[in-house]
Order: C-alpha cells, then sequence, then structure tokens
C-alpha cells in the first residue's frame, strides 16, 4: 500500500480487510495512458480532449477560464470547468471502485476537492499574485506583484489544504475518501513521460545525458543517506531497528512509497511505516513551501542545479515533482525578467526523471533489506522472496517509461504532418497534468494535521528526520546537483 | 495498539546496540556509495553534457 491518505490514518490502515481487485500503482498507469492516448487522436485530426479547462493569470474573473482547445471554444469557461469535473468525477469513480471504496462517498469527497482545489488554483493566478514581467504587470495595469507565476496556485491550493486538515478536521476526515495524493500525482507523471519526450525530442543529446546523470541520485539516496540517517536514528537517537529502517528510507529515498516498502521487507508492524509516511507527508509540505524558493533565489542561472536539487532533497513522489514545477515556473519566470527565455520542460523534466530513477529501485532496496532482516536480524521470521522485488515495484513507472517512448517515436520517426501536430497533441494531455498537480497539492495539504500527529508523539521521530534532513539530506542533495548539473542550461526558446 | 502506548514507545531509547551486521551494512553502504560517486564524478568530468 502507497497510498499516503490511508498511511496518515494508522489507525484505519490497520483495519483494512478487503483487498481491492487493482492496486492504485496499475490504476494510475491505465488512467495516464488512457489521457495520453486519446490526446494521441489529436494526430488523426480528431480532438477529444480539448474540452479540458485551462487558466490564464487574470484580474477579470470572466477571462480566467477556457477550454484548451478553440475547437470547444463554445463550452465557454464555465463550460469547459464542468466538463473536466464531470469526466475526472466517471474516471477517479472508476478508479475508487475497482480500489473498493464506497462510490457515493467518494463521489461526495471529490466533488469537494475539485472544487476547492480548482478554486484555489483559480486565486492563484490572480494577476497580482501571478504576474511576472513587466509586460505582464502593464497588460494587466498593476504596478506590483507576489511574481508567484501562475504554478504559484500550487500553493494556494496547498494552504487550502493545510487549512482544511489543522481548522476544519473533520471537514478533512469528511473528504478522506478522495484525498489520494499518490494516486493524483503518479497519474500525472506517467504523463509527463509524454510531455518529456516532446521536450527530449527537440534536444536528444542534453536529454540523454541527463538521463545518465539520474544514476548519481540513485547512489545517494540508497547508499549514502541511507547509511547515515540510519547510523544517526540508532545512535543518536537510540530508536530501535523496527524504528530505525522504515523511518530512514522515509528520509532518504522516497518517503511513503520506501517508508512502506521497507516497513515490509523487514515484518515491521503496520503502524510504524505508517506513521513514518505521516511524517514524511508533513516534512514534504515544509519543504515545497521553502526549497523553490531558496531555488529561485540562488539558483536561477543553475537552472538544472535546481531541478535535480528537487528531485533529491524533497521526498514523495507528489512533493518532489510539484516541488520541481513550481522551482521551474519561478526560474524561467525570473531569466525571463532578465531577457532570457528558456525552453519549460526541462527543469521539471529533470526533476521527474531523477525522482523515477530513484523509485525504480525500491524493490530491490527493500529486498536486500529484507534478506538482512530475515536472515540476520530477525532470523525466525517468515524468509524474503525474490518475488518481492517485482511486488513492490513501482508499476506507474512503466507507464512513464510507454508515454516517454511513445512521445519521443512520434516527435522523432513520424512523418512531418505527423511529428508537426504532436506538441499541440501532447499539451491537452499536459493540461490534464496540470490539473492533477493541482489535485496533489491540495490533498497533501489535508493530510497534515500538525496538531494530530504530535499528539501521537512523533516529536522523536521529527526530531531525526529534522536533523537529517535540514543537517545532511538537502545540502549533500545540493552539492551532487551540483557536482554533476552545474554549467548545463535548457535550450533557449528559439 | 492505542496511542498512549506508542506515545510511550516512542518516547523511550531503544536498548538495541548496532550489531555486527548493521555496522557492516552501513559501512558497505557509505563506502560504495563514496566509491561510485567518485567514479560518476570523473565519468562527468571525461564526458561532459552535451
Amino acid at each position: 500500500m502507497s497510498d499516503i491518505s490511508h498511511a496518515a490514518d494508522w489507525g484505519r490502515a490497520d483495519n483494512v480487510s478487503l483487498a481491492p481487485r487493482i492496486s492504485e500503482d496499475w490504476l494510475s498507469l491505465i488512467i495516464g495512458i488512457l489521457v495520453f492516448a486519446l490526446a494521441l487522436a489529436g494526430l488523426a485530426n480528431v480532438n477529444l480532449i480539448g474540452w479540458v479547462v485551462t487558466t490564464s493569470v487574470w484580474t477579470n474573473l470572466g477571462q480566467a477560464l477556457k477550454t484548451v482547445s478553440n475547437t470547444y471554444g463554445s463550452f465557454g469557461g464555465v463550460g469547459a470547468l464542468v466538463a473536466t469535473y464531470v469526466s475526472l468525477l466517471v474516471v477517479l469513480g472508476a478508479a475508487a471502485a475497482a480500489l473498493k471504496s464506497d462510490l457515493k462517498r467518494f463521489a461526495l469527497a471529490f466533488t469537494a476537492v475539485f472544487w476547492i482545489a480548482y478554486a484555489s488554483w483559480i486565486v492563484g493566478n490572480y494577476a497580482s499574485f501571478a504576474a511576472v514581467t513587466p509586460a505582464e504587470l502593464q497588460k494587466f495595469g498593476i504596478s506590483w506583484s507576489l511574481k508567484l507565476t501562475n504554478e504559484g496556485g500550487y500553493i494556494f491550493a496547498l494552504i487550502a489544504g493545510l487549512i482544511i486538515a489543522n481548522v476544519f478536521p473533520r471537514f478533512a476526515d469528511g473528504i478522506k475518501d478522495a484525498v489520494r495524493p499518490e494516486l493524483y500525482i503518479k497519474i500525472a507523471i506517467v504523463i509527463l513521460g509524454g510531455v518529456f519526450a516532446v521536450t527530449a525530442a527537440g534536444k536528444l543529446n542534453l536529454a540523454s545525458s541527463l538521463l545518465v546523470r539520474g544514476i548519481a541520485a540513485i547512489i545517494e539516496a540508497y547508499l549514502i543517506y541511507w547509511s547515515v540517517v540510519y547510523l544517526v536514528a540508532r545512535t543518536w537517537f537510540g530508536f530501535s531497528r523496527e524504528w530505525a529502517a522504515p523511518l530512514t528510507s522515509g528520509i532518504s529515498i522516497c518517503g511513503v512509497s520506501a517508508a512502506i516498502a521497507t516497513g515490509g521487507a523487514i515484518r515491521a508492524r503496520p503502524v510504524v511505516p505508517v506513521l513514518v509516511s505521516s511524517l514524511v507527508v508533513i516534512f514534504a509540505v515544509v519543504e515545497v513551501l521553502i526549497l523553490p524558493f531558496i531555488a529561485q533565489t540562488f539558483l536561477a542561472h543553475e537552472p538544472m542545479v535546481a531541478g535535480a536539487w528537487m528531485g533529491l532533497a524533497v521526498k514523495t513522489d507528489g512533493a518532489a515533482v510539484a516541488a520541481g514545477g513550481i522551482t521551474e515556473s519561478l526560474i524561467l519566470a525570473q531569466n525571463a525578467a532578465e531577457g532570457v527565455k528558456y525552453q519549460a520542460g526541462w527543469i521539471l523534466g529533470t526533476t521527474a526523471t531523477i525522482k523515477v530513477f530513484i523509485d525504480i529501485f525500491i524493490g530491490v532496496w527493500a529486498f536486500i533489506l529484507g534478506y538482512i532482516w530475515t536472515n540476520h536480524i530477525n532470523a525466525t521470521g517468515e524468509k524474503a522472496r525474490a518475488r518481492e522485488i517485482w511486488e513492490r515495484f513501482p508499476k506507474f513507472i512503466i507507464g512513464f517509461v510507454i508515454t516517454f517512448t511513445a512521445g519521443l517515436y512520434l516527435a522523432l520517426a513520424t512523418p512531418t504532418e505527423v511529428a508537426s501536430k504532436v506538441p499541440a497533441a501532447i499539451n491537452e494531455a499536459n493540461t490534464f497534468r496540470v490539473i492533477f498537480f493541482i489535485l496533489t497539492f491540495f490533498s497533501i495539504g489535508v493530510l497534515s494535521n500538525f496538531k494530530r500527529l504530535w499528539a501521537e508523539g512523533i516529536g522523536r521521530l521529527a526530531a531525526v528526520y529534522f536533523v537529517s534532513l535540514f543537517g545532511f539530506v538537502i545540502w549533500v542533495g545540493l552539492l551532487i546537483s551540483w557536482l554533476f548539473f552545474s554549467g548545463v542550461k535548457p535550450p533557449l526558446v528559439s | 495498539m492505542t496511542h498512549s502506548d506508542l506515545h510511550e514507545e516512542l518516547a523511550s531509547t531503544a536498548k538495541e546496540p548496532l550489531l555486527p551486521i548493521e555496522k557492516k551494512l552501513i559501512a558497505w553502504s557509505f563506502g560504495l556509495g563514496v566509491v561510485l560517486l567518485a567514479i560518476l564524478t570523473l565519468v562527468n568530468q571525461l564526458f561532459p553534457v552535451a
């Protein structure tokens, strides 16, 4: 189980009795590829998802929303928003049914999640928050802006979720069926594979160089971070092995998924990885709120270092890729204001690639730990089995590889009349990717009930996390990002 | 396990000294990581990003 929404509620997670028909991983793969495939119908001049809503920076609310494609312009902004809501309700409702959730409760909860999250996104696109360049300020007739860019809307969605979690906890509990950040971000990552492919097709040498450098991230997360954080947790803070191993994987590797995989591998009680996962989410929120702005301040002229840093320092797929999105937006805007226009997609693509590379080996690492624990530490227990590597493999990565490969093929190996239509088609899928990002941010906020976690006695776990993350992980991540990505610049807009 | 049990368990310090196998795991992971990173850094210098 890699769902933070369940992980955050440890009492409930212990009592799960009905096994779903399909895992969230496989569902995210199916939904992501479905969106990608529908978008590709555009290559045959059939526009199937051009009605999805997109938001522009605004001062007049009536002009904020529109369909992504002019083909469906007659829908209007509100029509596009309703169509997007209904389509997501149907698709995610089917996913909820497959996960054996109560469909009626899911529908009600998703309705609240979607409308609050998207309303936050619209607020975040208000010109006084989002406008960046002098030209934009002039266009909207304003003299000052927070310059958060339109992707600052993610921060608004996150804050809305945090307010609900900490001020209206009963409401947060009421919508928990649709608070599924892991599902949303995995779907987004599958779609992102296709988006990144189109970006990479323009500069294949650069893209392949970045992929090779992703190996450094694996070594750092699994070998260096893990060994140091485990030593700190065991010796400085005196945690037992059962607590130290999942906690270390959560801090070092990839947050929720790694903590849960490690907990299962070393046969820890279910409450251990679940509580660690809750902690991971809290710290991820803090990182998302801080690190992109630090990156903008100090790494605006090293965009790829910033992207890699987000992938290495921010834990959980959702928060990391989302932080990459905000970082890209902030850094591109700052460079644009200085007259340097980088192509979009490279910073976010670097973050996502780093994260995907790290995710691939979760199952292998869990198996290694499981082998050591079941043979040398708790030798009487059930032995680790090699097939657990596949069982713990994050299947959505297969979706990322499929969309990336298909996107690359279509952009590079098809006749010009087909290849020329690929960016527009993928752009429609990318609009859905943005919406899944918004849902992810909001959901992460809703899961972050600081007061409740503190009451559960999480303080000492949090101390390990704080010391390791801010004393070691973030800075080593920055150093290694610098070693491998400094001087590497995204292509300029032609 | 109740919330208060959990609170007590987390508040208490463990009395589990590091086993030799844990020390070996830490040392090998860290050592291998540093060596591989050094090699990759060298490769990165020899074959810079295109």
